[in-house]
């Protein structure tokens, strides 16, 4: 058993709620403990582009409370894991910020000392956990089943660990699972994010284009990373893309802890499939023993 | 460690390039080359105005109200392709946060609803935890109530496949915090 104290993030409580609870049933599968941070708030992402400090101060709320714990801190989330780890090298960085921030915290009685590991889930999957132990859980061999496997931006940047623009640890996740991984340039590229509410004509053009690059390189489903807002953007938008480029997609849409917990034989609505918009079960049918 | 440069007295008058300089995420704007792998490999690159190597000539060139009146800066999705490309490592992304920070600060309105959708979520902050539905709706209100329509498809399928809440998050303890945390930053002026 490995323990983890782990920050979910507002959107898996909602929008992101499929992903949520596959999240936590692979953890159990694979032996990770998950523990929950408590009194977590917002990781200060959301103001980020127009008030860098405030977001950075947030964020440090976070780090403070998770540094009492001593565990590594774990999202699943990109924007939250990016945002966290943002905060985490401005206060061990840069010294000026480190004031500003605990100045900041001080009206809260805390501080960050800098002494939080934040991570990436599937980081934890490959390093911690390791690809043979997770080839070892899987009870339904994925054989034959073509993946896409889309990683967005902020899992990968701009501080990695992984490749910033052609990541491969989803990818060798997926094959473990005995699937095989199709060729797909943008499986780094952007689905637009927040931009979904506010620009519509920019969000959905990408989206576009991550569909269409999957499709066109014989991808049957796209395995996203488990981040709620690139699952959602391209698991809801599907019929708003089809409108505006004239189109047919019905790609299935499964985050990448669903996929593997396919694999691990687990129930498919104890993975949150039943909550997916997108249909999925023309493709993965033959890989289930039991539908619901 | 980053040891902190010393504070040098500008004999100049000081012109927009040293606000840029002084907000997070601005500091390296001398530093750019102009080489423009930015603009080259920017995801959103065809809907600006001026693309992010312009930008920043604009900046160095004192163009202040063309840059924090332009949507430009405002098209950035954050997706971080111009930062880990860049050959100075100036961070293009931070930088573009930095002019989004100041227009909204000196309350220039550039045509662009992600201003008010920023602003909205920024606000949101204050509960603790977000809360999608009425984070949406309240920016809806702020904009264009009426372009909420085109989304109702999907907010139902959302909403019938158990994703969109209506009743709002619970309120945290931390919310309070937060609150403090933000009026606190406020005080300070933001970032400077």
């Amino acid at each position: 058993m490995r323990y983890y104290t782990y920050f979910p993030g507002c959107s898996m409580e909602s929008t992101g709620l499929p992903v949520q609870l596959s999240v936590n049933e692979v953890c159990k599968s694979l032996g990770i403990e998950l523990k929950e941070l408590e009194d977590w708030t917002c990781c200060g992402c959301p103001g980020a582009a127009i008030d860098e400090l405030g977001a950075v101060s947030i964020a440090a709320r976070n780090l403070a409370l998770a540094e009492k714990t001593g565990l590594d801190l774990v999202a699943a989330c990109s924007c939250c894991y990016r945002n966290l780890l943002n905060a985490h090298l401005a206060v061990v960085e840069d010294p000026r910020m480190r004031v500003k921030v605990n100045e900041a915290l001080a009206s809260a009685n805390l501080e960050y000392k800098g002494g939080v590991r934040v991570r990436n889930i599937i980081d934890v999957f490959i390093n911690d956990i390791g690809l043979e132990t997770i080839a070892s859980k899987v009870q339904n061999k994925l054989n034959g089943l073509k993946i896409a496997c889309w990683y967005g931006c902020h899992q990968t940047r701009p501080y990695g660990p992984d490749h910033f623009e052609l990541p491969r640890w989803q990818d060798s996740i997926v094959e473990s699972l005995g699937a095989e991984t199709v060729y797909f340039p943008l499986k780094a590229q952007c689905c637009g994010g927040m931009q979904l509410v506010s620009e519509e004509r920019v969000a959905l053009k990408l989206v576009y284009k991550l569909l269409d690059n999957a499709t066109n390189n014989g991808a049957q489903c796209i395995a996203t990373t488990a981040c709620p807002l690139c699952f959602t953007n391209l698991d809801a938008n599907q019929g708003r893309v089809n409108n505006r480029f004239k189109t047919k997609f019905n790609v299935p849409i499964l985050a990448i802890t669903q996929i593997m917990g396919v694999a691990f034989g687990l129930k498919p609505k104890a993975l949150g499939l039943d909550k997916n918009i997108s249909s999925w079960t023309r493709v993965l049918a033959p890989y289930l023993q039991v539908l619901v | 460690m980053e040891v902190p440069r010393p504070v040098v007295e500008i004999a100049r008058p000081r012109t927009f390039v040293d606000e840029v300089a002084v907000e997070p995420g601005g500091e390296k704007i001398n530093e750019c080359i102009q080489c423009g792998v930015c603009s080259g490999s920017c995801t959103t690159a065809e809907w600006w105005e001026y693309p992010p190597r312009e930008i920043i000539a604009m900046i160095r060139a004192g163009m202040k109200k063309e840059v924090l009146s332009s949507t430009s800066a405002f098209y950035c999705v954050s997706c971080y392709l111009c930062t880990v490309r860049c050959p100075r490592n100036i961070k293009p992304a931070n930088l573009i946060h930095a002019v989004e920070t100041i227009a909204e600060r000196e309350g220039y309105k550039p045509r662009t609803r992600t201003l008010p959708l920023y602003r909205t979520l920024r606000d949101s902050i204050k509960r603790g935890r977000i809360w999608e539905l009425g984070m949406t709706m309240r920016y809806y209100l702020r904009t264009n109530i009426f372009s909420v329509l085109k989304n109702v498809p999907m907010a139902l399928a959302l909403f019938i496949h158990g994703r969109f809440p209506i009743l709002p998050s619970k309120r945290v303890k931390g919310g309070r915090e937060v609150e403090a945390i933000m009026k606190k930053v406020k005080a300070m002026g933001g970032a400077q």
